[in-house]
């Protein structure tokens, strides 16, 4: 039974289970706006990293440069794309 | 909707004429393939077809019918304007044939010779069997198709969309486009997009991984890296367009807010989606064609390209650029300085890295033996004549000075003057260049130079006039002027270049039936003395591409070994694994088309009956066993010992 | 077709090397399509018309649990995965019906979601807020559905032809799959959820 269970996936999601209460002190605690979004950019970043890394093994294939290129290369558009659309739609604009 | 409603267009004598010319077309084209028993070979060796070669061939046909779909369109335009105050077409008409022009020639016409150019020549380019999806390939091929059909049924069915091909809010929703033009464009636009972010995820994968022994990223041809360049930007820009397109179908269909103009809804949010996507597509269709001006220039220069770090940088870098500048197609929307400042600078820096381009290219053919032939001759006018529309572009990137030409025929001119040097000239190149390795037959040279002569010369004369015209102030998009504004004369002389360059495409045209007609067979492999690998293999190209895989050592590889003597393509043959042919795909899209068709006309009961057959598609393809077969040593021999003895 | 014996299964062809390939390439793409669909939200978030705003129509509770059985769903097919390579190919079944239930309780609390909205007068015509909102969640959620009907296709395969270099191959990308929608979840979670609450 104990090899169906291999320490980093239990780590990892112990860790996914943590970060999601941590998140959740931004509801629980008054704090400033930009603490709180600051607290939830870290936590899913981490999130999303343990996901990535301990679950889906991006590390693990002959072709890890290239996924690591694919996947920085879409967050780039993507946060061009959130950022440069609320710069131009919403904080620059008359 | 009323029947009546529905073939309301057909109404107009043109849109009938051209509604019967389709339905005739149709009927003879399928009592041909009845009449001379052909349909079995139809099916079997083209709409069930998963080879690279065969869906980059449908491409550039499809490709072909739509430059002159769109090339009609284009014709009428400046027919309608050639004369003041002229009544030829009503503005309806007008809007719709200036909306439709523009999506065909962008994702009709530019894409799929791209697309088709790329499927012949990127795996032989790179030394591989196929690309790395074959299946997807076909899949990709037929989901553009419906999507590319079902745009052009909208001309005799309900309407064709008439916001212009950017369908900007709160034109584009039901209050001011009540037909159903408009579904017709996120619907069509949604399934051939679709199809295209595939192809992206295909070949960035068939690059990557299949490259011929010895073949590293910085030994590869310099077409295969603006290929691969160009699949990166689709499969980051597309997903964009897809949400875009979705959100447009929501509001105009589903009552959602996000375009609208009460609620909350932001209109200018749309312009801004599409141009998230729209400005790197513009570099999805012209990177390609920087790619083969290399390639072409390289080969008839008879000289290694200049500078190839220098090449592939730029292009990443223009890659990364092309992500940033977005925001410059709406400088007057009304944003801040600030905005405007910031895109303005990133719309210049584009500048640098396409300026490093031209002088690369200059630099090759320096102290070169030049050879004029009919792709080398589209390169050379590609220079001078995409300078100019790239200065201007730059005179465009300037915030300030736009308001005076913003949605003004400058702009019109602008991109023409891009997009026809850049894109259309860089297809023709390459159509020209690779068509004997196609078919084992070349273009008629006469014929070939001929019309690049008058489309070069006609293209200035129907696009120069719209620089000035611009800049007395005509605005695009205007069905017609009164005489009083002076537009007359210069637009006239457009209209008489228009009419030029329709000469040059025939000839074009004309060309295929001649050469198919009187050029000589069995051309050899290596028709233009060529640097690549496509150039090893047999021309018409066999199944398997190459009998033995080519090992590589250095860029230009075959080039070299020509020089030596040395034949790369010898070795010892083994029996190929290559896939089966499928129905699937087509099928599959055929249903598609049918789902998307009448969720144009908000009939959704049978729209999702038919994405059940979608569904069922693709359940039987993941319970199908099919691992391909294989070609015996012996059938190998055979075909290669067929293609040797006729040279 | 060559089987290469010294890597776990889904690794041990040239095709299915290139599939798993393909797919993080896919992978890519669906990150920037969520990322539009976040830029849209973003966008109009403030702009609720005469609607409802966030904090008057989220509540914690049901978020949480979705959140829990989506985590949880995550960690289960990875331990499926895990299984895999080391061949129970009954304890990998395990996981993955274990995953896909955790999947459908995660669908069935994110339906009755829609219905109190709906039910509250906030449907997806009432304001621009409320489009992106519902237009960002359903595209989740209907990945989320499509991962079941695909989940359940690869089970019955599995549990009719074994585990073999094919079958191993959809199941590995299946988890990639999963992971993601995963992934989008926890920047949903936090930023149109946590966010909305205490802004």
């Amino acid at each position: 039974m104990k090899e169906l269970f291999p320490k980093q996936h239990v780590m990892g999601f112990g860790f996914s289970l943590l970060l999601t209460v941590v998140a959740l002190a931004v509801v629980k605690f008054d704090m400033s706006f930009n603490m709180a979004f600051g607290i939830l950019l870290v936590t899913a970043l981490a999130q999303a990293t343990v996901q990535l890394v301990l679950f889906m093994h991006i590390g693990e294939s002959e072709d890890k440069k290239t996924l690591y290129t694919t996947i920085l290369y879409s967050v780039f558009v993507g946060v061009v794309t959130i950022l440069g659309t609320l710069f131009a739609m919403i904080w620059g604009y008359n | 909707m009323s029947m009546e409603e529905v073939f309301h267009p057909m109404q107009e004598p043109m849109i009938l004429a051209a509604a019967i010319s389709i339905v005739v077309g149709a009927v003879v084209i399928v009592a041909g393939l009845t009449y001379f028993k052909k349909w079995g070979y139809f099916y079997k060796n083209w709409l069930s077809t998963v080879d690279h070669k065969k869906i980059g061939i449908m491409y550039i046909a499809v490709a072909l019918l739509m430059l002159f779909r769109g090339g009609i369109d284009a014709l009428l335009m400046r027919a309608q304007t050639a004369v003041p105050d002229n009544g030829l077409l009503d503005a309806q008409h007008y809007n719709e044939i200036f909306t439709t022009h523009g999506l065909l020639m962008i994702l009709f016409m530019a894409m799929p010779f791209v697309i088709g150019l790329m499927n012949v020549v990127i795996p032989l380019q790179i030394g591989a069997r196929d690309v790395a999806f074959p299946r997807l390939n076909a899949v990709s091929f037929w989901l553009f198709a419906a999507g590319c059909g079902l745009l052009n049924l909208s001309f005799i069915i309900g309407g064709s969309p008439d916001a212009g091909w950017t369908a900007y809010f709160p034109l584009a929703g039901t209050e001011f486009s009540p037909t159903v033009g408009n579904n017709y464009y996120s619907l069509a636009l949604q399934l051939s997009g679709i199809g295209t972010l595939m192809t992206g995820v295909n070949f960035i994968a068939t690059i990557i991984k299949m490259r011929a022994p010895g073949m590293t990223l910085m030994k590869m041809p310099m077409f295969t890296w603006s290929i691969l360049i160009t699949n990166i930007i689709i499969v980051f820009a597309f997903p964009v367009l897809t949400v875009a397109l979705a959100l447009m179908m929501l509001d105009r269909q589903f009552g959602t807010q996000f375009f609208a103009m009460q609620n909350g809804g932001m209109d200018m949010l749309w312009a801004n989606l599409f141009w998230v996507w729209g400005h790197p597509e513009v570099y999805i269709v012209i990177l390609p064609a920087f790619g083969i001006f290399s390639e072409i220039i390289a080969t008839f220069a008879r000289k290694n390209l200049y500078g190839y770090k220098s090449m592939v940088m730029s292009m990443v870098v223009i890659s990364l650029l092309s992500f940033l500048v977005w925001a410059h197609h709406f400088y007057t929307m009304g944003h801040g300085v600030m905005v405007n400042s910031v895109f303005s600078i990133t719309t210049m820096a584009i500048a640098v890295p396409t300026g490093v381009k031209i002088f690369n290219w200059l630099l090759t053919m320096r102290h070169g033996k030049i050879q004029f032939t009919t792709p080398m001759l589209y390169a050379l006018g590609f220079i001078p004549i995409f300078t100019i529309g790239g200065v201007t572009g730059v005179m465009l990137a300037m915030a300030s000075a736009d308001y005076q030409y913003h949605n003004t025929m400058f702009l019109v001119a602008h991109f023409h003057y891009v997009l026809i040097p850049g894109t259309v000239f860089g297809v023709l190149a390459g159509y020209h260049y690779w068509w004997p390795k196609m078919f084992g037959f070349r273009l008629n040279e006469k014929l070939g130079k001929a019309g690049f002569w008058f489309i070069a010369v006609c293209f200035n004369v129907t696009f120069f006039p719209l620089f000035i015209l611009g800049l007395d102030g005509y605005a695009r998009r205007m069905y017609t002027y009164s005489e009083s504004t002076g537009y007359g004369p210069l637009n006239m002389l457009s209209f008489i270049g228009g009419i030029g360059l329709a000469v040059g495409f025939a000839l074009i045209v004309y060309n295929i039936y001649y050469s198919w007609k009187h050029m000589p067979r069995n051309e050899k492999a290596d028709v233009w003395d060529g640097r690549t690998l496509e150039w090893a293999t047999h021309s018409p190209v066999p199944e398997y591409n190459f009998a033995v895989v080519p090992t590589v050592t250095r860029l230009d590889e075959y080039w070299f070994a020509k020089k030596e003597g040395r034949d790369i393509t010898a070795g010892k043959i083994e029996k190929i694994h290559m896939p089966n042919n499928t129905g699937t795909p087509f099928w599959m899209s055929g249903f598609f088309f049918l789902a998307a068709f009448f969720a144009v006309f908000n009939l959704w009961i049978p729209a999702i009956i038919s994405m059940i057959g979608v569904f069922g598609f693709m359940i039987h393809r993941s319970f199908e066993k099919d691992h391909g077969r294989y070609i015996s040593v012996e059938e190998v021999m055979a075909t290669e010992k067929s293609l040797r003895g006729d040279k | 077709m060559k089987i290469d014996s010294s890597l776990p299964l889904e690794y041990s062809t040239e095709e299915n090397r290139l599939k798993i390939f393909g797919f993080w390439v896919f992978l890519g793409a669906e990150i920037v399509l969520f990322a539009t669909l976040f830029t849209v939200y973003f966008t109009l978030q403030t702009r609720t018309g005469s609607g409802p705003n966030g904090a008057e129509i989220f509540e914690l509770t049901p978020v949480l649990w979705e959140t829990f059985l989506l985590l949880t769903s995550s960690f289960t097919i990875g331990l499926g995965v895990h299984a895999m390579r080391i061949g129970n190919k009954k304890a990998m079944m395990a996981f993955f019906i274990i995953t896909l239930l955790l999947g459908l309780g995660f669908l069935g609390i994110e339906i009755d979601e829609f219905i109190t909205y709906v039910d509250e007068g906030a449907t997806i015509q009432t304001s621009a807020f409320l489009s992106a909102l519902m237009t960002l969640l359903g595209t989740h959620g209907a990945h989320v559905t499509f991962g079941f009907f695909w989940g359940v296709a690869i089970l019955i395969q599995v549990a009719g032809r074994g585990l073999n270099p094919q079958t191993a191959n959809k199941a590995f990308i299946f988890s990639l799959y999963w992971h993601f929608l995963d992934v989008v979840w926890i920047f949903i979670f936090s930023f149109v959820y946590l966010k909305g609450l205490i802004s």
